[in-house]
């Protein structure tokens, strides 16, 4: 198999099977924002704007470059934004003002 | 993909700023939730509500449901021929997910293993949510292809002619491990069978153990 072969028949989360490191048994506290992503994903499929499949093929789609360097809920929280733009839910520019806005609430560094 | 997915989940969580302020992620999930409660697509309160939701599912639910499964052969084969009604009728376990659950029993001859080699999913309703171990690479890549030396990474040496299944988690199928009962459990009450069971039991990388104490006397 060509090394372009692999990257057609394997999208960047399909790895089962690769070698892969040790298994380190690593966890961490859950910071609030991530359970609040975590709870703003099961209320999006409770209400049928993104389901489990969207939300994996939403984190595909960022690409194994930031796939690779983002956390989970990262990964997840972006991925949620670019699904509600594709799908004409929100606009980039509605984040971004917004974003703004609760920037505001807090003193500057 | 070129090695990408390891090590970046434990992080540095250099989320939080002097002044208290979020970091950029934190900032966009409220921007995007409080969008969407603006535009009515979500309730102001939906959020709070399912992170409760989230916080009383935890492994002590699912180990109540093992050793039910260990003291009640009725029940034992109700959970394994429809692990969702049995742990809905009889311990009232909502499925917030709407996933499946089937409940894959360990014996003598046959050794469980649960993975989710395309991302996370996870028995959720009653276990709480993955640790990070599970969500990452080396796990997710090797369980499937030499699970044998996974499990010898926690510590689980299994004779040769034990078979060792691994199943595959799908966003709409999730696994749960009914491990074995320990030997020296037999006075055990139910309630502290259930305490001897742990997350990573039910994950099936650890087989059940119990106190030598206990096991002793």
């Amino acid at each position: 198999m060509t090394e372009t072969e692999g990257l057609v028949k394997r999208i960047p989360n399909d790895i089962g099977g690769l070698p892969a490191e040790r298994v380190e048994q690593v966890d961490h506290e859950m910071e609030p924002w991530e359970k609040r992503c975590h709870a703003l994903a099961d209320v999006l499929d409770f209400h049928k704007i993104i389901n489990t499949e969207e939300k994996r093929c939403g984190v595909e789609a960022l690409g194994a470059e930031m796939v690779g360097k983002l956390s989970y809920y990262e990964r997840w929280i972006v991925a949620f934004a670019n699904i509600l733009f594709r799908k004409g839910i929100l606009t980039p520019t509605e984040v971004a003002l917004k974003m703004k806005e609760v920037e505001a609430r807090w003193p500057k560094d | 993909m070129s090695g990408a997915d390891h090590h970046h989940d434990h992080h540095d969580h250099a989320e939080i700023g002097a002044s208290g302020r979020p970091g950029y992620y934190d900032m966009l999930e409220t921007a995007v939730r409080e969008l969407l409660v603006e535009k009515k697509l979500i309730g102001p309160d939906e959020i709070r509500r399912q992170i409760e939701v989230l916080d009383s599912r935890t492994p002590a639910l699912g180990a109540k449901v093992v050793a039910r499964a260990w003291v009640d052969r009725d029940f034992r084969a109700r959970l394994l021929a429809d692990g969702r009604a049995a742990c809905e009728r009889e311990f009232g376990i909502t499925f917030y997910d709407d996933t499946e659950l089937i409940v894959l029993e360990n014996t003598e001859k046959v050794h469980n293993l649960i993975v989710c080699t395309l991302c996370s999913c996870y028995p959720r309703p009653v276990l709480g949510l993955p640790p990070d171990w599970y969500k990452l690479k080396p796990y997710r890549a090797r369980a499937v292809s030499e699970p044998r030396a996974v499990l010898a990474e926690f510590g689980t040496i299994l004779p040769d002619d034990v078979e060792v299944r691994v199943s595959d988690s799908t966003a709409v199928v999730r696994y749960l491990v009914l491990p074995m009962r320990p030997k020296g459990t037999e006075h055990y009450t139910e309630e502290q069978l259930a305490a001897v069971v742990t997350r990573d039991t039910m994950i099936g990388v650890v087989p059940v153990g119990i106190p030598s104490e206990r096991a002793a006397s």
